[in-house]
């Protein structure tokens, strides 16, 4: 009966029993139950065969969104990764025939010796007459490649470590952090929103989102289920028969657009790594936020 | 009977000269017998000689026959080439053009000295060793992120079937999915490409 007593670690048991009272509360109501159909009542009793009106279940329920920023370069090799590429470099490089250009290069290189050895006096070079060697040709292939200059793949955000920027940390994932106030503690979390009744999750999630970059996001949603949940209930101080706790549901998105300078944020916000979680988050939240982020 | 005649070799000449039929019965004699072709063996008997018989169909039989027949035969003959089985395409990959078939190219090395192919063996043992290990933590990772999201649908579940059902609908905006993979340089902010022209000469088969 006394619902209330249990601690947050008890959360199993508990889900067991509510769902014994919502299936019971089903098989009563039958198709004239509606969405938030009673969550058993026990204080009604379980002979209590009528259809109870639906009462709102204790639970608030939130929806929250992991916004990914996906890498953008590749992650660099480990010891055993680079090995194994020199070695299959080797291998490909053994069992391969000679290309044409290698022919042309070796034939060059033997005319050159020949004359070499037979002295400088034949007359077949004409003077003014100029023949481009394979040689000549590689050299001006490596003069281009060392004039041309790729982009840093440390970046300057990288250095300064500045967590604002989406420019840091190319080559993993980078999760968006918002500062938001639960109760009366300001907490860094994923962006959430409490559910309004009419509208889906995912749409909650959705919101709360574009409350947090502006609306002119664009981010693909990885489908209509959540990926997470994390469960908690309220302080004994506000917790009462109706407000239990909360459910937070999680949802995917993957970042399309690769700037937001044009989102306004309405609130401190970082891009953090899966790793720098832990500075920010809370143990138990970061336990559920983990199992569903992928470590690449 | 010889005006008869003679109207009808001119009708004849003239059937026979249909463009300038006007110019010839102009200088035929009108009244002189004469012999509108050679069928005519005597000016007189002419309607009988000429190759107008009481059944001229039977020629038209004749020659439908000879169409039907030649029709069937080309029938056959396509029949015959459409059950031949098709030409394979042939893959361009395996097929070694004719002039590298000689053993001009092959390369010489120095043959691999014992140490480098103990090397090489270890090396490779230690990387299957390296992509079990990966393989098997991938695996793992997708184990977790189900049962997270079986454990997220549970919760939903108890909490509205109304909700839970809008989750478990299929995305249809989900798939294609397109992604750009990553590179080894982030992009050059401003970078101009040399300008060129990409002329695709791969081979196309029909079949």
């Amino acid at each position: 009966m006394a619902a209330a007593a249990s601690s947050p670690r008890r959360g199993y048991r508990k889900a067991r029993r509510e769902r014994g009272g919502k299936v019971a509360a089903a098989v009563h109501c039958g198709p004239r139950a509606t969405v938030m159909a009673a969550p058993g009542q026990r204080a009604l009793g379980w002979g209590r065969w009528l259809c109870t009106a639906p009462a709102p279940r204790p639970w608030k329920l939130f929806g929250a969104m992991c916004l990914l920023r996906l890498p953008r370069i590749t992650q660099p090799l480990t010891k055993d990764e680079e090995e194994m590429a020199a070695l299959m470099g080797q291998i490909e490089l053994e069992k391969s025939c000679y290309s044409d250009h290698e022919i042309r290069k070796m034939q060059e290189e033997e005319q050159l010796r020949r004359r070499k050895e037979s002295g400088y006096d034949d007359v077949d070079e004409g003077p003014g007459k100029t023949v481009i060697m394979a040689q000549d040709l590689e050299e001006k292939w490596e003069q281009k490649f060392l004039q041309f200059e790729a982009a840093p793949r440390l970046t300057d955000a990288d250095k300064s470590n500045n967590r604002t920027s989406l420019d840091r940390r190319l080559d993993s994932n980078l999760l968006l952090l918002v500062k938001q106030k639960v109760g009366n503690q300001e907490l860094w979390l994923l962006p959430q929103a409490e559910w309004q009744p009419g509208e889906t999750l995912r749409s909650t999630a959705e919101r709360a989102m574009a409350t947090v970059l502006g609306g002119h996001v664009q981010a693909k949603t990885l489908g209509n289920a959540p990926h997470g949940v994390y469960k908690y209930k309220f302080p004994r101080a506000i917790r009462t028969e109706d407000n239990l706790g909360a459910k937070v549901f999680f949802f995917k998105a993957f970042l399309q657009s690769s700037d937001l300078s044009q989102a306004e944020l309405k609130r401190d916000c970082l891009w953090v790594t899966k790793e720098e979680l832990g500075g920010y988050l809370k143990a138990e939240y970061l336990k559920k936020v983990n199992r569903f982020l992928l470590d690449l | 009977m010889l005006a008869a005649t003679a109207r009808a070799g001119r009708l004849f000449c003239g059937a026979l000269t249909a463009p300038d039929g006007a110019q010839l019965s102009s200088w035929l004699p009108q009244m002189a017998p004469f012999r509108g072709s050679h069928w005519q063996t005597s000016v007189l008997a002419f309607r009988a000689s000429l190759p107008m018989r009481a059944q001229p169909k039977k020629k038209k039989k004749v020659d439908v026959k000879r169409e039907q027949a030649q029709k069937d035969r080309m029938k056959k003959k396509i029949k015959k080439l459409e059950k031949a089985a098709a030409e394979m395409i042939p893959i361009e990959d395996f097929v070694t053009p004719f002039k590298y078939s000689d053993g001009s190219r092959v390369r010489s090395l120095p043959p691999l000295s014992f140490e480098e192919t103990e090397r090489r063996v270890l090396l490779l043992k230690k990387w299957s060793v390296f992509k079990q290990k990966q393989d098997k933590a991938e695996k793992q990772a997708i184990q977790t992120l189900v049962e997270a999201q079986q454990e997220a649908l549970k919760e939903l579940r108890l909490e509205s079937e109304e909700l839970y059902q809008a989750a478990i609908k299929r995305d249809e905006q989900l798939f294609p999915f397109e992604r750009d993979g990553p590179s080894y340089t982030p992009p050059l902010p401003g970078y101009d490409p040399p300008e060129g022209k990409c002329i695709d000469i791969t081979k196309v088969y029909t079949q």
